[in-house]
């Protein structure tokens, strides 16, 4: 680690994989639920469950986004971080709102948390992904502009790169879309339409712009590749991703009181969505290929390599599975989009930031540059574990999918969504299954950080 | 060998980028019409050209032919064993034709950063061995 100021990304780390482990446990207490409909009925209803699900997915990748740029920027920067202090004090604020938010869902009738948090005053609670009280989305921006302010201050002093502009605009990104969780009209197609520019604008926008630089930025550390070359491929990855996600939003707007136009728009460049991430597989590879070291971290090689892989699949293939509006007529809200959406954010948001911290963490605890031999071998049966289990996770919710279109809205005699429910049980079953080895390679991944051992040396020429 | 930025390229590498380009080609856009290209491609340099561009190309061609058996015979196999109006027909179908789709690009994409970097590759069981190199 060359700068002091990079330790500020380590609680951020930390915070991020307790609360991961918590998402994981509220996914498999949900996957319960859809084939015991009592379990743990009345004290945590399904809809809870699948909200704190979903929030602290999205809590827990911005802590990671966040310990990565503390820990990304001063290196690239070659420079100290602005304000290690005020990143201390927004990482406590940050889990102190997360931590509330998540026991105001648990603790409290959710009608009784929008009054009592004032979500009269300004109404923005109710919508998926935004449930959070309004109080804690104005904390989140205050928390986001803090940090946006140290980081940015950060690279305007100290050297600029291609890797860090490109995670700065991300960062940007990700805050002036945040902007439209407030605007909450009565119309409701309105709402729909801008509520989708938070979510994908993020998700298929400008968090591919933060997962980009930090792949990049691993790469680089890793292959010892030349920094212009890496530079390249980032370009013509982030053009592609803006080209085609930003008018690709057209996907959501198929059926929701939009003109029709946004059929043809949006089934033309959604379907060009997977390029990017098609891309960086072969950037990916063709680093690894080129490298001119062999960096002792091989959990954190095989983490970064497998992130675009699986943000291809999930985020590419599966998404281009049902973008098609005449496909997604009979695909839409069925379990087809519950197997893209998984595989989709495990593969390209999950995957970066556990190969951040899998890179980083070993340096943050004062080892030279990697965990020992021990150590790196059960991290890498944690990678396995979660990434087989999520490609059987997305394959049987694909296969309750298809069955469920079938039954559903394609056969004879369309069945209601109740009847059908109990006749793809078996599917949801073995996805539970499959989600409870994804928890098991968890705590392996976490067992690996505790595994002592004569650690790595520094990186040594190939 | 770990080729770097500035070293020459070894010959036939642009040759064996072409025909991991075509195969992925063959995949993703232009089906058949990618095919005959890449078999054009096989014919007219197979006899006449490095190790490393002949592996590619007897890699991407006989991947090809694979994939066509793997993604056309067993599907339409799928679709007649299983019948039209059945609905686990079409689980088992798009199921398989996802899987096994991607997985083609997947080791398509390998195989391109591979030429990329001057270096051969061989399919995992579709491919032929790679002589030579």
């Amino acid at each position: 680690m060359q700068y002091q100021s990079q330790m500020a990304a380590k609680p951020y780390f930390i915070a991020a994989i307790l609360l991961f482990v918590g998402q994981i446990v509220f996914g498999l207490i949900m996957g319960l639920q859809y084939v015991i409909g009592d379990f743990l009925f009345p004290e945590i209803p399904f809809n809870v469950a699948r909200m704190v699900h979903t929030n602290l997915l999205i809590v827990w990748l911005l802590f990671g986004f966040m310990g990565a740029t503390y820990y990304l920027v001063p290196e690239e920067a070659e420079t100290e971080l602005h304000s290690t202090k005020l990143a201390y004090i927004l990482f406590w604020i940050f889990l102190g709102a997360g931590v509330v938010t998540v026991l105001g869902y648990l603790l409290v009738p959710y009608a009784t948390l929008a009054r009592i948090t004032g979500n009269e005053i300004l109404p923005t609670m109710g919508r998926e992904f935004l449930e959070q009280p309004t109080i804690i989305k104005i904390g989140l921006v205050l928390v986001i502009l803090g940090f946006l302010y140290n980081t940015t201050i950060t690279i305007l002093k100290g050297r600029k790169t291609v890797v860090s502009w490109v995670l700065l605009l991300g960062l940007w990104g990700l805050a002036i879309f945040f902007l439209f969780a407030f605007y909450n009209p009565h119309n409701l197609v309105l709402d729909k339409y801008y509520w989708w520019w938070v979510v994908h604008l993020w998700v298929e926008g400008v968090w591919e712009l933060i997962m980009g630089a930090i792949l990049a930025f691993v790469l680089i550390k890793l292959t010892g590749v030349d920094r212009e070359v890496v530079e390249k491929w980032l370009y013509v990855i982030i053009a592609m991703t803006l080209l085609t996600g930003i008018i690709g939003t057209g996907h959501h707007y198929y059926w929701i009181g939009t003109p029709e136009y946004w059929q043809w728009w949006g089934s033309i460049f959604s379907a060009l969505e997977p390029i990017p991430f098609f891309m960086m597989v072969i950037f990916a590879f063709n680093m690894a290929n080129k490298r001119r070291r062999q960096h002792p971290n091989k959990a954190a090689m095989l983490w970064a390599i497998g992130t675009p892989v699986m943000a291809f699949l999930g985020a590419g293939v599966w998404g281009f599975l049902h973008t098609l509006a005449p496909v997604n007529f009979y695909t839409h809200g069925s379990q087809i989009t519950a197997a893209h959406g998984h595989m989709a954010f495990y593969g390209a948001y999950v995957m970066i930031v556990l190969a951040i911290i899998s890179y980083a963490m070993p340096m943050l605890r004062g080892r030279a540059a990697a965990n020992s031999d021990k150590s790196q071998v059960i991290e890498m049966w944690s990678f396995w574990l979660m990434t087989v289990s999520m490609v059987f996770i997305t394959l049987f919710l694909t296969g309750a999918g298809i069955l469920q279109i079938w039954l559903q809205r394609i056969g004879e005699n369309p069945q209601s969504f109740m009847v059908v429910q109990e006749k793809i049980s078996l599917f949801y079953w073995m996805r539970e299954v499959a989600g409870v080895i994804f928890l098991i390679g968890l705590v392996l991944y976490v067992i690996s950080f505790f595994i002592g051992g004569e650690e790595r040396t520094a990186p040594a020429k190939a | 060998m770990q080729p770097t930025d500035n070293e020459q390229p070894p010959p036939g590498q642009s040759l064996a980028v072409v025909a991991e380009s075509l195969y992925l080609v063959n995949l993703l856009l232009l089906p058949g019409f990618a095919f005959i290209a890449l078999l054009l491609l096989y014919w007219r340099h197979i006899g006449q050209t490095s190790p490393l561009a002949r592996c590619h190309l007897e890699q991407t061609l006989f991947a090809s032919l694979w994939a066509g058996v793997l993604l056309i015979l067993a599907n339409i196999a799928i679709l007649l064993l299983g019948g039209y109006d059945a609905a686990y027909t079409w689980v088992v179908l798009v199921l398989y034709f996802t899987a096994v789709h991607t997985t083609l690009v997947i080791l398509g994409t390998i195989g391109l950063a591979k030429a990329m970097a001057g270096k051969p590759f061989e399919y995992p069981l579709l491919g032929k061995k790679c002589h030579g190199l």
